[in-house]
């Protein structure tokens, strides 16, 4: 009870600390007299477009009930029938002729920043499920028995973990690429989940030697063979206590995968900078770019939170 | 085989056992045991006991010597140790259960995995199990939700559910609340008398001279004295009074 004061009081300070923090943006701004123009961002997530239907011959337009544009042509075509559209150009009855505009009828458009975003998921995810695989098959082999599997995936972890992801995607796309003919896509899909697996390795080889060593022995002494007692019982253990890190991990290649803009692959974050040079509002496209990507990164982090607490059955 | 007395389901012949950090663990150590039969191995720490155990299925190989699982050679390389392990169940001091199963789900592993059982049929196999061993209410807990001797007693029927021919107990009572002890004996003797053939390390002498048909007693590595537990513990071999003076 005694502490309650003190944690209201603390809040408050986050608070006003926020407060601060957005006045502080605020006056930055001003100070550089720079204009806020927020209205122009949303079309390059969504927009819609109008476009206009022109009548294709001479003839006559009835709008008949039920709000349908007819329009009979003067030399015995098919009459023309619009049932939607958003706004109407022609009165009742009007003559038009070939080429008049007769309606405008709206399209739902996903705009740039979304086409990113999408490019930015789809690299993510193809590289994560990659990255996992190399990553867990790494790992066994980093605590394998077999000194070849041994000193293979250590070099691998210590060769990725020691050289910038920026060279790795350079090298993947103009040498390997280049060699094995990759497209631009696949090369840093190859990239991000030959880096990411490298630190999943670290943390599955973790995993699996923090459960305790009685596990294998009990399983195995009950005659499942190893890779039933990895399968049936320690990975099940450890991939639970490896989630956290992990979690961490696939935020990391979400926000990873921005690097591979550098090789022209349209992301979010190469789809932010060619939205910034046609609206000239660099303030306002980073800031939404960087919403985007917390939208995805926080949305995983639920998720493996959500994943988390249903494991935790057996604690 | 013409040396085999077909009595015995292990036959352990000259074992040494030297770790890989030059630890000599067991010298010359050889033991056959009848089937149906109940031995206790006691020994003061450190003594090789556990070694010893645990080179019965393999959780150890052996340096040198031969060791027989009814008539199967542990040494022989075209032997598959998987299949060996399915006839020696194994308790341990530590119970090892699978924390992320439950009760039952420990139980019904093995037979489901390993003899691929169907599961209805290795789940109906697995009640019937801790209903034996008295857990028929906790079949649902997971281990982090039963004291030790529930814990102990699962892992028995989970040992039990692969149909061994052998058990092999390495002080199962040793990491229990005393209360709990008794829970745990009860179902081993209950288990002697079923006829399973047990190799028992254990300090609960009560036990070896209740239960034990033989007593088997170790120090540094060697296998020192066996004796029927009568013989046993009225002997005035010197090595063995000075060991159950400690422990007495
Ligand atoms: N994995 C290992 N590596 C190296 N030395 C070991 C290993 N396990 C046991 N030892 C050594 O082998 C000897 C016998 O150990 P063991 O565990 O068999 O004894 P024990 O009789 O079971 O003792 P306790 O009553 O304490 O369980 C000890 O000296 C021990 O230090
Ligand atoms: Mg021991």
């Amino acid at each position: 009870m005694e502490k309650q004061p003190h944690l209201l009081l603390w809040k408050a300070v986050f608070v006003l600390i926020m407060i601060g923090l957005g006045f502080g943006i605020y006056a930055g701004s001003k100070s550089i007299d720079y204009t806020w123009r927020w209205e122009r961002i949303p079309q390059y997530i969504i927009n819609t477009e109008a476009t206009t239907v022109r009548s294709p011959f001479d003839g006559t337009a009835t709008i008949e009930k039920g709000n349908k544009l007819v329009v009979t042509s003067d030399y015995g075509d098919d009459p023309l029938v619009i049932k939607k559209f958003d706004n109407l150009l022609v009165n009742n009855g009007d003559l038009v002729f070939e080429g008049d505009p007769l309606v405008e009828v709206e399209n739902w458009n996903i705009g740039p920043l979304t086409w990113g975003l999408v490019m930015t998921l789809q690299l993510s995810v193809v590289s994560l499920v990659f990255a996992v695989v190399i990553g867990l098959f790494a790992g066994l082999a980093r605590i394998s028995t077999n000194p070849a599997l041994r000193y293979l995936s250590v070099t691998y972890i210590e060769l990725i973990r020691g050289t910038p992801l920026l060279v790795q995607i350079f090298i993947f796309y103009f040498f390997i690429g280049t060699v094995l003919d990759l497209d631009r896509f696949t090369a840093g899909v190859a990239a991000l989940s030959v880096f990411t697996g490298a630190y999943i390795a670290e943390i599955v080889r973790s995993g699996i030697q923090s459960i305790s060593p009685g596990q294998m022995e009990a399983a195995r002494s009950l005659g499942m063979n190893y890779v039933q007692a990895m399968v049936n019982v320690i990975l099940p253990q450890a991939f639970k206590r490896t989630l956290p890190p992990m979690a961490g991990q696939f935020i990391n290649l979400i926000k990873d995968s921005s690097l591979v803009s550098v090789i022209s692959i349209t992301d979010l974050t190469k789809a932010g900078r060619e939205v910034v040079s046609s609206t000239f509002a660099p303030f306002e496209v980073w800031f939404a770019v960087a919403l985007m990507y917390l939208v995805l990164t926080g949305a995983l982090s639920w998720a493996i939170q959500r994943l988390e607490k249903r494991l935790s059955a057996s604690d | 085989m013409t040396n085999m007395t077909d009595k015995s389901i292990i036959q352990a012949r000259n074992i040494e056992k030297i770790y890989p950090n030059g630890c000599h663990a067991l010298k010359n150590v050889s033991l056959d045991i009848n089937r149906g039969e109940v031995v206790v191995i006691i020994g003061p720490s450190g003594s090789g006991k556990s070694t010893f155990l645990r080179t019965l299925n393999q959780l150890e190989t052996i340096s040198d010597g031969t060791i027989h699982i009814d008539e199967v050679s542990l040494t022989d390389r075209k032997t598959n140790i998987n299949k060996v392990r399915e006839e020696v169940g194994m308790v341990f001091q530590s119970f090892n259960l699978f924390p992320h199963k439950t009760a039952l789900g420990n139980v019904a592993l093995s037979p489901i995995k390993v003899k691929k059982k169907p599961r209805a049929v290795a789940e109906q196999e697995g009640r019937e199990l801790l209903k034996k061993v008295g857990l028929a209410e906790r079949m649902n807990n997971y281990p982090s939700h039963l004291s030790g001797g529930q814990q102990q007693r699962v892992a028995i029927a989970r040992a039990l559910a692969m149909h061994p021919k052998i058990m092999l107990f390495d002080e199962p009572t040793s990491a229990l609340d005393p209360e709990m002890v008794g829970e745990v004996l009860d179902v081993m003797k209950s288990l002697a008398s079923d006829g399973m053939t047990m190799v028992v390390v254990t300090h609960e002498m009560g036990f070896a001279r209740e239960v034990a048909d033989r007593v088997v007693f170790m120090e540094e590595g060697e296998l020192v004295f066996e004796e029927s537990p009568e013989r046993f513990f009225s002997s005035d071999n010197p090595r063995l009074q000075r060991f159950l003076g400690q422990v007495l």
